[in-house]
């Protein structure tokens, strides 16, 4: 068919100045409570005269056919079909006697657009209650119509299905980069669990799955250059991601809307690299804190030693298969290179780098040749590089901001709350937010280290944070409000691309990945789509609990084990927990 | 078959004094490590020459026939042919090459002993290194067999089947009362749920699972002669317990090992059984603590407000029937009865309990008005009542020890560590431990009362414990090393009847179970078979990690979702990932 059916259009014109009339008349609208929600919360959403119509049996979606879209449409289209998801509270909501939906026509403006950082995802939804039997989805490209076809299925309730209908939705994120990050190196997680989260992302409007691949406790991904990296850094020959898992990971957050960005950490965190190539790995397989040394002489900031040798010719061999292999499997424009928490003692055990050293060079020095040699090898294969912040605000080891043109580097900041965005800013960079106050997802759950007296004190003693060097646990509530522009002017704000929760998996693999994740990564989805704010400018957190705790028990229907918020007996009775204190 | 068969004994008493004569030339062994191990630690556990030994094919356990035995040792058998665990760090064990393993025999002393408090639960096995194809497993109870059982579950691995071999233990639990609270009322948990726990709890030796069934959220129990409390009460007609579930738990429950006690809470935390009787609950439905007023004039302790009312007649009709009705369903001795958080204000709306007060009466006496009713009621059906410590130590409503028989109560004691322990065995009281400050498995998890502002505070602001009352996260650190009879002498320790770990519902159900408790459980469930502490009396926290971790995994395996305590790592890399500071 052809989409652009300009009678399509037309209706569509109508019913909006339909619905646009009706506010009028209704001028407190905005502030009204709708009886279905969407999460995350749309940008403009207009339900004059909430009501409700039936899908017909033979509802279908009709839209462009598209490599990645088409897989979505028949997904969504099974969905409203066979979800009969019944909401906690019974939605107050007549069924119009009018006619059934019977279509959703899906009108993209650009098909062509690939699913890139920065790629528009907006979108519109014209839902008549009269007159018309089609409902409208408009994009500017298949990524936003994959947005729009999941806010149509949360529109979607009951058994025999019905949708929310007389209603218009304009929606727009706030932030491009709205994303998570899962470390699968101290512990192995399975396809199936990463598809999972694809799939949970998607349902969220998150559009980056941030991969730490790699780290010093395991290397699961096999490079085919490089087959010894996982052959003997992998915890197992059943805990390895091979290049076809990759593409299925890869091509399943396609058709999910989300962009894979890999990381590969180095030059620290690569103890797991000596297990191919010892000569390239300094201080390997050490004990990580010596005994009488202090935090300063340790040789990693946790167990699982090891950083690359940038002195060694051969580490700039590897690195180059890495490079290449990554890129070639993974096709976004970003690339993760780590270059996070890079510790003296673990390089100066090394004789290379301590004559080096003896020569009046320096650790930086060090990590500039490091930086210098392999950036180009990322950049010449048309990636933007994202570093974690340490790189050039680490206090002992940091690269000069010459050597990183910040038109082909971005950098995540996780240290130091807002000081830290605000220091990448003004240095001229592009910043993802991590900050470990508020978007660390494994705080305040103790601590992994054996041998810690420090959990055996007295009965009376403080027991602070419950040993996690970050705790306490960051609450929905927390991350929810976390502003991550907060204390920048509109300027600097422009350089912030959104934000990322982050799974470190010390005390995480899959057995509690849903609960870990989910819905806490639902309330920053919120926040970097359409804000924490209301209309007013007011902080929504508290009408954002019912919203959220409804979304959650969706989401657990949906086959996400989320974790609940709050007494199912809460949802129940609005209102009835909150404190007015 | 004559279990009894005394050539049996005379063999099992030579492999023992083999044994023992390998220790006295080894005097070393006891500090050695095994490379397998059992979870909970068991309490003697002589092993001199680890070797192993193939499981037969046709390897069978015999033992007594038992309604309950049977399918024990049913379960068992298959377990240990199919399960074919391969541990994370292969046990360097050579197989000897002596004959397979073809039967376990188990003797079983007394078959008539019943699951009580109390009940004899020891047991020894002797694995044959030579010379025999048989082990023996002796206990004085079947309940002891079922932990003998497990116990030798633990000591096999590999496909095909081996197990550990040239070795003797002898194993009796520190403590009789080693619990589980699982709170069903403000989230519900299915009826899978429930077995899957009371499995898990046998693998770890536990051996009370208390069921908090019902709260003022929702009365989640279908009780035959009161019908209308869960017909109203329930959360839905899916989230009800029937008749047939409990027995279904409860029997299998005996299967296992496992006591299930029930707990219906009363008086306060009873606004559920207002949706069927509103006239005898005061309080119900109202805002938990009204603006404007300060926290000793809160009407609940959290949002859930209702007390059942003393003073109004149709109370005890209801309650006697709830009672006849639980103990009925529920045949074990101990029956817990609540009482705790009664809350003065809830009770000051009622008109009726106004005028008491205004007629010099006190809410104590109020109080003790109600225990002094209902206590008979249980006590006649022969059973043991279980209150929560604040029926005898609340600061404003309590009753008097006389009205509490310490030969036929029970306190639970939740708050103040180890100070109200003491004050609780000083009365003369047994006691069982949930200390908050180390048994609560839902703290440093947030908190769920909506609208709170103080997840909104600027960047830079101390986040405390993230909002959780009773923060940090306990860990399985923090819950191993306690002490339960921390500060007493060895007479107020004997009234220490044992410990339960709880999880209360507040942000917890079936996505969540597994996880939060295990592997936090089996920490305490060793604490309190076989102790913290090596026989040298030094804590052993340490060297428990690594066994706890391959537990942990085993666990999993076995298809309970505990929780990983470090990255696998640590696990391959024994001793490197602890701290020497």
């Amino acid at each position: 068919m052809d989409y652009r059916n300009p009678s399509v259009s037309f209706f569509s014109i109508l019913t909006i100045i339909f619905i646009l009339c009706s506010i009028v008349i209704i001028p407190q609208i905005s502030a009204v409570e709708y009886p279905i929600n969407v999460w995350p919360k749309p940008t403009t959403f207009l339900w004059p005269n909430p009501i409700a119509i039936l899908l017909a049996g033979n509802f279908t979606i009709s839209a462009p056919n598209h490599r990645y879209l088409t897989p979505a449409v028949n997904r969504y289209l099974r969905q409203v079909l066979t979800e009969h998801h019944l909401p906690l509270v019974n939605p107050p909501l007549n069924l119009t006697s009018a006619s059934q939906l019977n279509t959703l026509t899906v009108i993209v403006a650009d098909v062509t657009s690939p699913l890139t950082h920065g790629v528009n995802e907006s979108y519109t939804i014209t839902i008549p209650y009269s007159g018309s039997t089609n409902a409208i989805l408009t994009a500017e490209t298949v990524w936003g119509a994959m947005r729009g076809l999941e806010t149509f299925s949360q529109l979607v309730y009951s058994n025999p299905s019905r949708v929310a209908s007389g209603l218009y939705i304009s929606d727009v994120p706030l932030f491009v980069h709205r994303g998570i990050m899962l470390d699968t190196s101290r512990n192995y997680y399975g396809v199936n669990d990463l598809l999972r989260l694809i799939k949970a992302m998607s349902m969220n409007k998150l559009n980056v799955f941030h991969w730490h691949i790699t780290d010093s406790h395991s290397f699961p991904i096999v490079l085919p250059s490089e087959p010894e990296l996982a052959g003997k850094g992998a915890y197992g020959e059943s805990m390895r991601y091979t290049v076809a898992d990759v593409k299925n990971v890869v091509e399943f957050g396609m058709e999910y809307g989300v962009r894979v960005v890999p990381e590969i950490d180095m030059p620290a965190h690569t103890g797991s690299w000596a297990e191919a190539y010892p000569e390239i790995v300094t201080c390997a397989n050490m004990f990580w804190w010596p005994a009488e040394s202090q935090w300063p002489d340790r040789l990693a900031s946790e167990p699982g030693t090891g950083q690359l040798n940038p002195l060694h010719p051969k580490t700039y061999q590897v690195v180059k298969n890495v490079v290449h292999d990554v890129a070639t499997m993974f096709r976004d424009e970003l690339y993760h290179a780590g270059a996070d928490e890079v510790v003296p003692n673990c390089w100066k055990t090394d004789p290379s780098i301590q004559t080096f050293l003896s020569k009046n060079g320096t650790l930086s020095q060090i990590l500039e040749i490091f930086v210098n040699t392999t950036l180009p090898y990322i950049l010449s294969l048309n990636r933007t590089v994202v570093y974690w912040e340490d790189v050039l605000l680490d206090a002992n080891i940091q690269v000069s901001p010459s050597i990183l043109p910040p038109e082909n580097v971005i950098l995540q900041t996780w240290n130091n709350g807002p000081n830290n965005t605000k220091k990448i800013v003004d240095s001229g960079y592009r910043v993802i937010v991590s900050s470990s106050d508020y978007y660390y997802l494994d705080c305040g759950h103790g601590d992994f280290i054996g041998n810690n007296s420090k959990y055996n004190q007295p009965p009376g003693s403080p027991q602070d944070d419950g040993g996690s060097w970050c705790g306490p646990f960051k609450t929905w509530q927390t991350i929810y409000n976390y502003d991550i522009t907060y204390g920048l002017n509109e300027a600097e704000s422009k350089l912030v691309l959104g934000g990322e929760v982050a799974l470190w998996s010390e005390q995480a693999d899959s057995t509690v990945m849903d609960p870990r994740i989910w819905p806490r990564a639902s309330a920053m989805g919120e926040a970097l789509w359409s804000g924490n704010r209301d209309e007013m400018g007011n902080s929504r957190y508290a009408e954002a609990t019912d919203r959220l705790n409804e979304w959650r028990y969706r989401m657990v229907t949906r086959g996400i084990y989320a974790e609940p918020i709050q007494p199912l007996w809460c949802v129940k009775n609005p209102g009835m927990c909150n404190t007015v204190h």
